[in-house]
Order: C-alpha cells, then structure tokens, then sequence
C-alpha cells in the first residue's frame, strides 16, 4: 500500500483549520530552522549542508539548489533573493497549496537562502491570480515582523532581512526566471540572453538567488535535521521527498508528497485509482511541457524520468482515461503555448500559432493526410531555436501527441471527425485583454476551429 | 443606464493634455507603492492595478498619469501593461469570470461550463455583458486542477464547478448577493480585487528600496558581452549601494 511521506505538507495536512497562522507554526516547530540558521551556523555552512543534501530545485529545471547558490559572489552587495511563486504550468498546484496553507514555512526558506547568500532583501513574484494566497502571504509577513523575524536583527541576531510581496499580472512566461526578473523590474516579462545567469547579475544587474516555493519551503526542515536525514528519501541523484500534483481522471486529485523514486502506479493508488475503474490511457508525469507517458511502470524522480523520454518538471501529474481526444489534448495544451508565448523568439510565437491551426483543423475534421508530418516539421523548427524553454516544451508536448498517438490523429482525418464526439466547436478562445489592447490588438487566437476551413494556405509546408 | 465602469475623477494636466487619474489619497498609495522598490520603474504594474481599481480598467489617462509620475514615456507603460491579461485595456464588468480552458479542467467538463456561462450570460467568452456587470473569459491554467473544473470570480477560486453551479453564482451576484469562493473569501468587486493586488506590498512593513538601483530589463542587456545601449532614463542614474 503506497504511503505519504509528510515533510513539507506535514503541518498543512496536519491542521487544516490554521496551518497558515502564526500561533499554529509556532506550535509546531516553526522557525526553528531559520533560527537554527541565524544564530548557530555560519553562511558556508548553509550552502554546504544544501549542496551535500543534493537538493535539487523543484520548479521543473531540478537544478542543484547548493550548486546555484555557490554561484553568487560573496564580494558583490547588495544581493537579493527572489521566490518564484508565479506557477502556472498546467497541471501543477503545489505551490500555490504551499502558499495558501503554509507560509510562513516559505519565509522561513527565504531567511535560510539569504543568510546563506549574504542576501538582505527579497521579493515574492506571487502570481497576480494568487488572492487567497496573497492574503495569507500578507498576514504572514506582517507577523513574522511582529514577532521579530523579519526586519532588523532578526532572532537578535546582526542580520537584517526585509520581504516584500510583489504580485504578478497574469503571464506563464513570469515563472521563467530571467523573464520574471524582466517583469519584477517593470517590463514586458521576456527572457534574457544568458550568460550572464541570474546569479551573478541578475535583478537590477545584481547577484539574484531565484528559487521555487516548494524548494524554499524545504530549507527549513533540511537545515535543521541535516543532509544525511534529508538524503534517507529518494535516489541518489534525485534526494528527498516531493510535492506531485495529481489530477485529471483520477478519484482524488490532490497534491501527494512521496519519496523520489516512489513509482507512478504507487502515486495513482494514492490519488484513488482511475475514476469508474478504467485504465489511464496516457499520463502527462510533469506537467504540461512534459511528453506523455502510457504506462505508469516508471519511477518518479529526475533520472528515470529522463530515460523513460520524459521529465519530472515540475511534478504536475495528469492522468487520462481513455475517453480522452489526444488530438483535442494536444490542441488544449498547443493552445495554452501560443498563448503563453512571449512573442520575443519567432520560432516559437509563430510555430505555436501555426500548429494551433492545423490541429484545430485536424479536430474539427478537416485533416489532411500530410497534416502530422507537419505538425513535426514545425516541432523541429522550434526545438531549441528560442531564448528560453517554453518554445522547447511546445515543441515536446506536440511532438510526443502527435508520435504517440498517431492513430488517433489520423482516424480524425480518416473518418472526418472526432470519434470522441469531442468536434463540437465550443467558443473557448476569446480571452479578455490577450494582449490588453482588446480590439486594437491581436486578442487571441480565434475561437477552437472557427477558421479551420477558411486559412488552408496557412498549412502549405 | 450603463453600469459599466466610467473613468471618474481626478484633475486635468493641462500643461500635458492629460487627466491626473489619482486623487490625494490614491497618490499617497501610488508612492507608498513606488517606496518599495530600488527602482520605480518596478512599480510599474502594482500601479496599473491601482489604476484598474480607480478606473475600473486600465485607461489612456491612467497610464499617463503612471508614466509622468516615475518618469517614463506613455510608451514604455503601454509596452509593460500590454503584456499582462490582468490588466485590461479596456471597459470590464464589476464581476470578472475566469473559466480554466487548460487540461485537467477540459477532461473533466469545462466546455460545460462554458456553454452554461455562455448561455446564461448572453454572450461568448471574451466580451462583457450588454449592462457591464460580468465580463466572461477563459483562462489559462490557475493552478486548481484539483478542483476542476475550476473558475475564478475576481481572481478567488471555486471547486468543481457544474453547469448549474456557475450558472447559481451568476443569479446571486446579479440579485446583489454576497458570495463566497471554495476557501469562504467574499468575491471582491473589479475595484476592490484591484486595490487589493496593487497595495499588496505597500500595506506591508519593510522596504527593498533603501537604495538606488538601475533596471537591466528590457531589449537592452547589459552584460560582459554586449554594450548597454539602452538610453538613459533620468531615475538610471543612482548607483548600487556598497
């Protein structure tokens, strides 16, 4: 019987009514790691417990934690923590749980990542849809200044430590840390040209530590029981527990915290089995940048991901039954990129939106024969050809659609419809304010199929 | 009778042909928010909410005021605030409804949900209601899918929404009565979710702006490898602290 292993999610779940008060954290063992921190070890010592705990980050690049602090120099000032809280990855909500329900656990891990940097000042880019989350934020950071562990002296130590919550404005490219740096200092949230990294210049030009929330909010507890205690969860190369959000055809989509290297089949027990006892036709094991699995016989942690010809991302787990359209998925999914696009790298403004025309096609039973093959063909021209991943992931998510279920793709063209009944071309595209410019810009893309048939010319490869 | 948000008050500038969107109380905000930071252009979008709440969307005048207050061109804040769906450039409703489009929330019925709004609302997503009180949009991923479907109404969540669910939420705000999300928060109005996401850092303690920084944003990089090129704003000229 697969079990939980509650580290991060223990107080969360284990006091649903308060987790996210001042009084409850304190009961349970809050800020004793960023005291810990503060008053007892020295700043190296920090960065070295993290770097021997292998903490790898949890935002979906699982890049060593300790390894990307070692890169801030120590004779550069001011530097700054930055907590990306901008998640937006379809399929994931851990971080937003996180925030809502514990965060005080998260300023915590900011206190720890800036005394181990050397780090006086910090920011929380909190997704702009975040308003529960905010508001829990906010009554957070207001109590930890109260009780002295925000501001001057901390803990009464000679460390200063100040937090301010800046909110996003609604852009998935935000969670992108050069471009959120882009947006934290008041422009279009695009990517920058690296080197130089973050780390070394990065907000205002200065040394920046950007981390995820589910990474930070992990410090506190490593910090205090050691590396080797952290390192009795998960593999070698991926250490610890992690946060996996579950959801789609599932009985009880929900965030699980399990060891690294828990397998897919124990997580879907977790989360109660398929709904109505079917079998899950295709999993997406990281969220939606993530290609596709169809077995859940692999390991959940970074490695075996990777040799399955997948990714952990950012552990958003999405199961599917098999009374799902592929092809529709793949266009929600394509759909979600072109949107999302940043519109900074042509490979991938222009190859999302072409896609998205020829899998509308495709689902609304206008196919042509000739219409996969051109879906990889545009695959190929925006894998690797951007500034940053997100043209990558649009290229990933397609190419595996599109290779795993090739039949499916071409029983729509074969037959001329969906034979999920899924065709009906239901008006989801208008969004509000796309762009913001309403009618003076290019809203959005036009509604599911709308012009399926009236732009053939857009698909001569 | 519209109810559709109108730009209200303020003074006019006469000497720039523009009208001061801000009254007192909301400029002492506007630089509380500005206070925060090491450079102001990062006030730039907590401001534009600021806006969104006085105007009831992000207006021409709006973004002026914002421009000639932390000394940017009108411009530079069209290209900022253009980027970001929150930020609407044109007149929304008291109510924003916001269904999730993305995977979790499909498989599981949001095109349901859709054509019930739809529907019941009179109008596709992406418009706004003949009397102004609801805007309805898709949206993109929010981060709920154990929910889903999802929708948000001025950005606080509900679970699991049916047809008739949605369609509920809609009858009592339209009959004037308090609702509350999945989590118990009462649903905000446009203005009031907007003042709040605007003054979201300003009504906390502490400050990272002690000292003055430049921004490196923008298409300029400036780095070991390529020249900062970017023209120089009047507010680039301070120095990084120590």
């Amino acid at each position: 019987m697969a079990e939980e292993v509650r580290v991060v999610t223990k107080r969360m779940r284990e006091h649903t009514e308060d987790s996210w008060t001042l009084q409850r954290v304190l009961d349970t063992g809050g800020y004793d790691g960023a005291r810990k921190a503060v008053v007892e070890m020295a700043p190296e010592e920090l960065g070295g417990e993290v770097k021997s705990s292998g903490l790898r980050g949890r935002g979906g690049a699982g890049f060593p934690t300790g390894v990307k602090w070692s890169f801030v120099p120590a004779d550069v000032s001011p530097k700054y923590v930055v907590v990306n809280h901008d998640e937006g990855e379809p399929g994931t909500f851990k971080d937003r749980e996180l925030g809502e329900r514990d965060p005080h656990q998260l300023l915590e891990g900011m206190i720890i990542a800036a005394r181990a940097v050397g780090a006086n000042k910090a920011f929380i880019y909190c997704r702009g849809e975040f308003a529960l989350g905010s508001r829990r934020l906010d009554q957070a950071i207001r109590d930890a200044y109260g009780a002295g562990f925000l501001g001057e002296g901390i803990f009464g130590s000679d460390f200063d430590f100040d937090i301010v919550l800046h909110r996003g404005a609604g852009a998935y490219i935000c969670g992108e840390e050069s471009a959120l740096l882009d947006s934290l200092e008041g422009f279009r949230g695009q990517p920058r040209l690296r080197p130089p990294f973050p780390a070394v210049k990065g907000l205002y030009g200065q040394p920046t530590v950007i981390n995820n929330t589910e990474t930070l909010s992990t410090l506190p507890h490593l910090i205090l029981n050691g590396s080797e205690w952290f390192r009795q969860w998960g593999t070698e190369k991926s250490p610890g527990t992690k946060i996996f959000s579950v959801s789609g055809h599932v009985n009880r989509p929900a965030n699980y915290e399990v060891p690294l290297g828990t397998s897919l089949a124990d997580l879907l027990e977790l989360a109660g089995g398929m709904q109505n006892g079917k079998e899950p036709k295709a999993i997406i094991p990281g969220g939606a940048s993530a290609p596709l699995l169809t077995s859940t016989d692999v390991a959940l942690d970074f490695e075996s991901l990777q040799e399955a010809g997948s990714m952990l991302g950012s552990g958003g787990v999405v199961f599917m039954d098999e009374t799902t359209c592929m092809v529709r998925n793949t266009l929600v999914t394509t759909e979600f990129f072109e949107h999302e696009s940043c519109g900074k790298c042509t490979p991938c403004r222009e190859g999302t939106w072409w896609a998205v025309k020829v899998l509308e096609r495709i689902e609304h039973g206008d196919g042509r024969q000739e219409d996969m093959d051109l879906l990889l063909d545009i695959c190929n021209g925006m894998d690797g050809r951007s500034f940053c991943p997100l043209g990558d992931a649009a290229s990933w998510a397609l190419r595996s659609g599109v290779k795993t279920f090739r039949d499916e793709f071409e029983q729509h063209v074969a037959e001329g419809s969906c034979p999920f009944g899924g065709g009906e071309r239901v008006h989801v595209g208008a969004r509000v304010g796309a762009t913001g410019l309403g009618e003076a810009g290019i809203t959005s893309q036009p509604a599911a199929g709308i012009d399926a048939d009236s732009e053939p010319e857009a698909a001569q490869p | 009778m519209t109810r559709r948000y109108q730009a209200t008050g303020g003074d006019i500038d006469e000497q720039n042909g523009y009208r001061n969107v801000f009254d007192d109380e909301q400029q002492a905000w506007a630089d509380a928010i500005v206070a925060k930071y090491p450079n102001p252009r990062s006030a730039v979008l907590p401001l534009l909410f600021l806006v969104q709440s006085v105007e009831g969307y992000v207006t021409e005048d709006g973004m002026r005021t914002v421009a000639n207050m932390i000394g940017l061109t009108p411009a530079q804040i069209l290209a900022s605030g253009s980027f970001y769906t929150m930020l609407k450039k044109q007149p929304q409703g008291e109510y924003l409804i916001s269904v999730c489009r993305n995977i979790s929330c499909t498989h599981r019925g949001a095109y349901d949900v859709i054509q019930a709004l739809s529907e019941r609302l009179g109008t596709d997503a992406g418009n706004t209601t003949a009397d102004g009180r609801f805007t309805f949009e898709t949206a993109e991923c929010l981060a709920t899918c154990d929910g889903a479907p999802s929708i948000q109404i001025n950005y606080d969540d509900f679970y699991d929404v049916t047809p008739q669910d949605a369609v509920a939420l809609v009858d009592k705000l339209e009959r004037g009565e308090e609702v509350r999300s999945a989590a118990g928060e009462r649903v905000r109005t446009v203005r009031e979710i907007s003042f709040e996401t605007a003054t979201a850092g300003a009504r906390l303690p502490g400050t990272a702006g002690d000292h003055r920084a430049r921004t490196v944003g923008g298409e300029a990089q400036p780095s070991d490898f390529l020249p900062d090129s970017r023209p120089k704003l009047s507010h680039d000229e301070g120095s990084h602290s120590g």
